[in-house]
């Protein structure tokens, strides 16, 4: 590296600084956002630009977003201008045909500058919990993306330091849960305080030109390391397909399919098979597709090299116009993170010949957002709440797969029981792992888990938005699917299934039960180790039928020891 | 007769024990081999080996205090209790599920860690509380009884239980509790509304079931302990550090060790804080770094920062990864923790940066140059390279080192596939290991908006006087202070901390909804409370005080801000007081505040202190200003861009006054001190090194 004429020493110093803003910006946030999904589940991002708009660092947190702020911090800002951004502004916009994803996500991006030198740029990207439109928590399935809430060109929230009344003020009309999206909009705002200070405190150390010599470097160094990773991967042309349960209107399921086409020119995904877009809530942008891209290419290399442009740019991609992967205006995109959590489990699966040791079988694979919100009795406020349920993860080699765990860009913590119980006018029946969920094989998947909502005392709306009620997450190399997830309305009366994708208005004393789907399993089931199908049904996650079933041993329940005699009969006959 | 504190600090390596004569503050000092299978053994050799060396009879010593991590270890090593989980029915899987996340982003082979109570033990109870206290379904205690009898077949010797909003009412843990322990009264019971009585169920039942996991490996180890002093004679108050810096007897600590997790590393820390108010600084920034870590915590005018937001059994990392230990809501002084010490490995990396650590030669094989076998490089390493290291002196020379087998290391692994210069290259390996230090400090200072700049560095361990000039230029520090023998200030930290107990209580409510009078009474009470355990300690009345704390936050807000409470009387304009001094603590810490929303009351919390007369700093006894060389070598300087000649000083003979202008090396027994070109140590009248800028000070 000293080829180059960077001292390797500052360099390493200035890498971890830069990061360090993103963490510090996070730490801001979460402390003094209102909303139990972002100070809570932790659904936002923050990260760093270069002055040329280059993603330099990101915070741990939702790799969907990062990617997703890649693409969008760009347009938003070639659209308004850089030049008419001066220090102390802050530029507010969701548009999801303007490099955004779902009308949820809202960007906070501010200029950072040391004196008259614009340095860089900081940026967050949280999830509001509600956004307006037709449905409390902006989740419901509509036709358009107009009726999905309120769309936020790039306009200036703060000029000067100061928040701009009307902008605010225009915007906190549109929502359901003012007080509350008010606090969460000042705590974006208090990310980006932060994050500017530590950069202007970095170029005053290091001085503005160093700073950008190394932050250069940076993507260079980068750049190098994922070159050499990516020229390590088997080459070869790599094809799978997977099915949504429906599109929210029509119960036609919905293709996605994606070719992973690895050769000396790198890594290439083309998403050409997928289905035309619908008029219905499954689309996504091409900036989400952008960042589940991203992910999967993360994943294949080292986990130690940085994110940034000299990763970034290694993402390509062809996501044709007009379909479910990327798409027109103003098709509804609200479910485009299900679409794309989806899209990771095809990729993985379509790899899983190639890289047998590294991919996992079928995982959640969806999102699974619960939302509601109706007027609570307590204060007569409106009232949103949202969450997204984890479910289990896939097998992998000489791995099982964990249970009850967010999967793939998605890393949101769950909203403690006692937490939303004070807060939102909601009861929690049960949370609890679904014994029997995994999908079987040599190295089992996760168990999904079930949460039961009850609305004692008043009318409410839910939606469901999630999937895998139809099919649960693929097995690889022998191993058997997970069950699949289901939403059921009162499922101690008149059970009524809901199906993945639905608005329901509930009645006082209405229940909601999630159960959400297992991991897909690894390899033959009938292969797995005895001692450690023995610990799953003491532990009561796999029934003792199901062992003798489907795993083929047999256990004495009493003294919780294996029955070595059954367990070879019952294994050979099915050699 | 004279009397004396001891204060026993097993480390992974040494046990060390440091005696203080009451009447004149004189420290002495002793170390034996640590015993990790029995850690009792290496305690009582520690003890034998000093009151025979001193001469000191079992009936002088006044109080023993011990840090320890017998607790932290079990966990880490799984050597826990078999321990059962009773919760709310329909809950039981909240330690399979914990947060839901993963530790790292785009690693498809991550883990899960694994409860420490499996499923077949963690059983669920009908019964259930509203979110406002209420009772929405009785206990049913029948079906508790059926729980403890299978707990009971499981082998189960320890029980945590956690009912939801049990923070807010207790009445069917209580309930449960007796209920527990006339059916099953060989188990230990940890409830979580005594434990740890602050909302979200999960992060309350961890605390719970940490309590009650180690709590009879912790019994079993301070009764043995206590046992044996007893039959030696000893009658010494036996007492334990606690992670928050204070101390409690063994038989609190028996009860609730999960607020003695982090024992040992808080004695360093607490040993900086009494240093700085010796001495007249209240804020001080520790540095304790060792041969495998290197621990950054804050003292704030005078006190060390509290965290309430700790995992066990993941080192505390630099930013953000999550998830990797088992979190506790007790308080733990607010320290980084990273993996970098003397034996930290020095590596290329694919893309052609320089690393150093987290991997860690340990003391076996050891850094290159202990010529044990190791072959890649080392911090420690570096250190000798650039001449820093008398290779005939570490550790007074018990372990002689190798020059030429750590040039070779840092050749071959480091400087050869860098083409650098060989010293070149042990520079920027230390500069990367400073770098990561100073990372370390910022995350505890800058992070939380403190100007370390306002600080004092007080460096040891081992290694810390070795780097912590060099830290403190590169924070911007003033003044770094290393006292006398820093490889035993952190043992010297359990004699010179108080007795404490903490007692919260949850108000969940809104300012203009708080009755001034209820909140007084609250007070009162918890304050009775800390006074009666006081009491039960046998701390005299002039000795205690009690501090008062509100957790506060905007309506809506998740995290809470502490802000101190004066006085015992309360009525409207005391109420809005603390609400504006909230305010102000909001703006300091976020950047922002809205003086307009309302403001929340979480908890109160009443700290009961026990204050224990402090030992006094030992004058010198040398010359005042003698400084004279032992004598003279080259060490390599970035500043002076290669070796210089260096004087070497003895730090047994310099005295008071002494300015020692660097480039300057002071060696002693345990540790060595830099001096950096254009900085200069003042020596006072305890014998600490005063190390600031200038050429004299």
């Amino acid at each position: 590296m000293s080829a180059t004429g960077v001292d390797p020493i500052t360099f390493e110093v200035v890498r971890n600084a830069l990061t360090e803003v993103t963490e510090m910006m996070s730490l801001a946030l979460r402390r003094s956002a209102y909303s139990t999904n972002i100070k809570t589940r932790a659904d936002f991002s923050c990260a760093v630009f270069d002055e040329h708009l280059n993603p330099v660092a990101q915070s741990f947190s939702q790799a969907n977003h990062l990617g997703t702020l890649v693409e969008m911090v760009p347009i938003m800002v070639a659209e308004y201008g850089e030049d008419n951004l001066r220090p102390g502004d802050v530029l507010l916009g969701n548009d999801p045909y303007r490099g955004g994803a779902h009308l949820n996500d809202i960007l906070v991006l501010s200029p950072v500058f040391f004196g008259e030198d614009r340095i860089g740029w900081v940026a967050n990207l949280a999830h509001h919990v509600d956004v307006g439109g037709g449905a409390p928590v902006s989740i419901g399935a509509f036709r358009e993306v107009y009726q999905e809430g309120v769309v936020i060109p790039p306009v200036k929230l703060v000029s000067a330091g100061e928040i701009v009344p009307d902008v605010f003020s225009l915007v906190l009309s549109q929502v359901r849960a003012r007080r509350e999206t008010a606090g969460d909009f000042r705590a974006q705002l208090a990310a980006n305080i932060t994050g500017a200070q530590r950069f202007q405190a970095l170029a005053e150390r290091y001085g503005v030109e160093e700073i950008r010599a190394y932050i250069a470097e940076l993507i260079a160094y980068t750049d190098r390391r994922t070159t050499a990773e990516i020229a390590r991967l088997p080459h070869g042309v790599y094809s799978a397909e997977g099915l949504l349960d429906t599109d929210g209107f029509t119960d036609d399921p919905v293709t996605l399919a994606a070719t992973i086409t690895i050769d000396d020119a790198g890594v290439h995904f083309d998403m050409a098979g997928s289905d035309p877009q619908r008029r219905a809530p499954v689309n996504s942008t091409h900036s989400q597709t952008f960042s589940c891209c991203a992910y999967v290419l993360k994943c294949l290399i080292d986990p130690d090299i940085p994110v940034n442009a000299g990763f970034y740019r290694h993402v390509r991609m062809t996501a044709p116009l007009g379909t479910v992967v990327n798409a027109k205006h103003p098709g509804p995109v609200v479910g485009g993170w299900e679409t794309n959590s989806r899209l990771t489990d095809v990729m993985l699966k379509a790899l899983a010949p190639a890289l047998p040791e590294l991919v996992p079988a079928g995982t959640k694979g969806m999102i699974c957002h619960a939302g509601f919100g109706g007027t609570d009795p307590r204060s007569g406020e409106f009232y949103c709440f949202l969450e997204t349920l984890a479910g289990g993860y896939g097998g992998r080699q000489g791995l099982d797969g964990p249970d009850a765990v967010q999967a793939h860009g998605q890393n949101t913590e769950n909203a403690p029981v006692e937490e939303t119980e004070l807060n939102y006018p909601v009861r929690i029946l049960r949370y609890e792992l679904v014994d029997d969920s995994e999908g079987a094989g040599q190295w089992r998947g996760g168990l999904g888990l079930r949460r039961d909502y009850h609305f004692p005392d008043h009318a409410a709306s839910f939606t469901v938005l999630s999937d895998r009620d139809k099919w649960g997450p693929h097995g690889l190399f022998g191993g058997l699917a997970g069950e699949r997830a289901s939403y059921i309305l009162n499922p101690n009366g008149e059970a009524h299934r809901l199906g993945s994708k639905a608005t329901v208005e509930l009645q006082s004393g209405d229940v909601v039960r999630y159960e959400t789907c297992g991991g897909g399993g690894y390899g033959p089931p009938e292969e797995r180790d005895p001692g450690l199908v023995l610990r799953d049904v003491r532990e009561g996650k796999v029934s003792k039928e199901r062992a003798e079933e489907t795993y083929r041993v047999a256990i004495n329940t009493p003294d919780w020891t294996i029955d070595d005699a059954a367990t070879a009969a019952l294994r050979g006959e099915r050699a | 007769m004279t009397q004396y504190r001891l204060g026993i600090d097993t480390g992974g390596t040494f046990t060390d024990a440091t005696l203080i004569d009451e009447s004149t503050g004189k420290v002495s000092i002793a170390k034996v081999p640590s015993t990790p299978a029995d850690p009792a053994i290496g305690f009582l050799n520690a003890i034998r080996r000093i009151t025979a060396e001193q001469h000191v009879d079992a009936e002088a010593i006044t109080y023993v205090v011990h840090g320890t991590t017998v607790a932290t270890n079990a966990v880490i090593e799984g050597n826990v209790a078999e321990t059962g989980f009773l919760t709310t029915e329909g809950f039981r899987d909240m330690l399979e599920i914990a947060r839901q996340i993963r530790p790292s982003l785009y690693d498809l082979r991550f883990e899960k860690l694994r409860p420490l109570v499996p499923r077949n033990r963690s059983l669920g109870v009908p019964e259930r509380l509203a979110a406002d206290g209420s009772v929405l379904q009785a206990l049913d205690e029948s079906a508790l009884v059926a729980a403890a009898q299978r707990l009971r077949e499981e082998g189960v010797e320890s029980i945590a239980l956690c009912f939801l909003h049990s923070y807010g009412n207790p009445v069917h843990e209580r309930r449960a509790g007796a209920i527990l322990a006339e059916v099953f009264p060989e188990a230990m019971i940890s409830l979580s509304s005594d434990v740890a009585p602050e909302f979200r169920e999960y992060f309350r039942a961890s605390t719970t079931v940490i309590n009650a996991a180690v709590r009879p490996v912790v019994a079993r180890y301070l009764g043995r302990i206590e046992e044996e002093l007893r039959g030696a004679g000893f009658d010494a108050e036996l007492l334990v550090m606690q992670s928050s810096g204070g101390v409690f007897t063994f038989e609190a600590a028996s009860e609730k060790p999960v607020f003695m997790v982090e024992s040992g590393p808080a004695a360093g820390v607490m040993a900086a804080t009494w240093l700085g108010e010796s001495l007249g600084f209240s804020n001080v920034l520790s540095f304790d770094m060792g041969g495998t870590t290197a621990k950054a915590g804050l003292v704030q005018n005078g006190r060390p920062v509290i965290s309430r937001d700790y995992e066990v059994g993941a080192m505390a990392q630099p930013g953000g990864t999550k998830a990797r230990g088992y979190p506790i809501r007790t308080p733990v002084i607010d320290l980084v923790e990273i993996g970098a010490g003397g034996g930290s490995i020095a590596w290329v990396d694919s893309g052609g940066g320089l690393r150093v650590g987290p991997r860690s030669a340990g003391a076996d094989p050891g850094p290159a140059s202990y010529g044990q076998g190791g072959t890649e490089p080392t911090i420690t390493d570096a250190n000798l390279v650039l001449g820093r290291i008398d290779p005939g002196y570490f550790l007074g020379g018990e372990v002689p080192l190798d020059l030429e087998k750590a040039q070779h290391a840092i050749q071959t692994r480091c400087a050869g596939p860098l083409g650098l210069d060989l010293h070149v290259a042990a520079n920027g390996i230390l500069d990367i290991a400073n770098a990561a230090m100073s990372h370390a400090l910022r995350l505890v200072s800058v992070q939380r908006g403190i100007d370390p700049r306002d600080f004092v560095l007080v460096g040891f361990g081992g290694a810390g006087p070795l780097h912590a000039n060099e830290l403190a230029r590169d924070a911007g520090i003033g003044t770094t202070l290393i006292p006398m023998s820093p490889g035993t200030t952190s043992a010297l930290g359990l004699l010179v901390t108080d007795l404490q107990h903490d007692f919260p209580a949850t108000v969940g409510r809104k300012t203009d909804g708080v009755d001034p009078a209820e909140l007084e009474q609250t007070f009162q009470d918890l304050a009775a409370k800390g006074r009666a355990a006081l009491s039960r300690d046998g701390v005299a009345n002039e000795a205690a005080r009690l501090e008062q704390l509100a957790d506060m936050r905007y309506a809506g807000q998740s995290f809470e801000l502490p802000v101190t409470v004066s006085g015992g009387v309360f009525n409207e304009s005391v109420l809005r007081e603390l609400v504006d001094r909230f305010h102000a603590a909001h703006l300091q810490a976020y950047g922002f505040n809205a003086p307009a929303e309302p403001v929340e009351i979480v908890n109160v919390r009443v700290t009961a202190i026990g204050t224990i007369g402090k030992p006094s700093l030992a004058r010198l006894t040398t010359p005042p200003a003698s400084a004279q060389p032992k004598g003279e070598r080259p060490v390599w300087f970035a500043q002076t861009g290669g070796f210089s000649p260096t004087p070497i000083y003895d730090r047994y003979t310099i005295g008071e006054g002494a300015i020692l202008t660097g480039p300057a090396i002071v060696e002693e027994i345990d540790s060595t001190t830099v001096i950096l070109p254009g900085y200069a140590a003042r020596v006072d009248a305890y014998g600490n090194l005063m190390i600031a800028q200038g050429e004299r000070q």
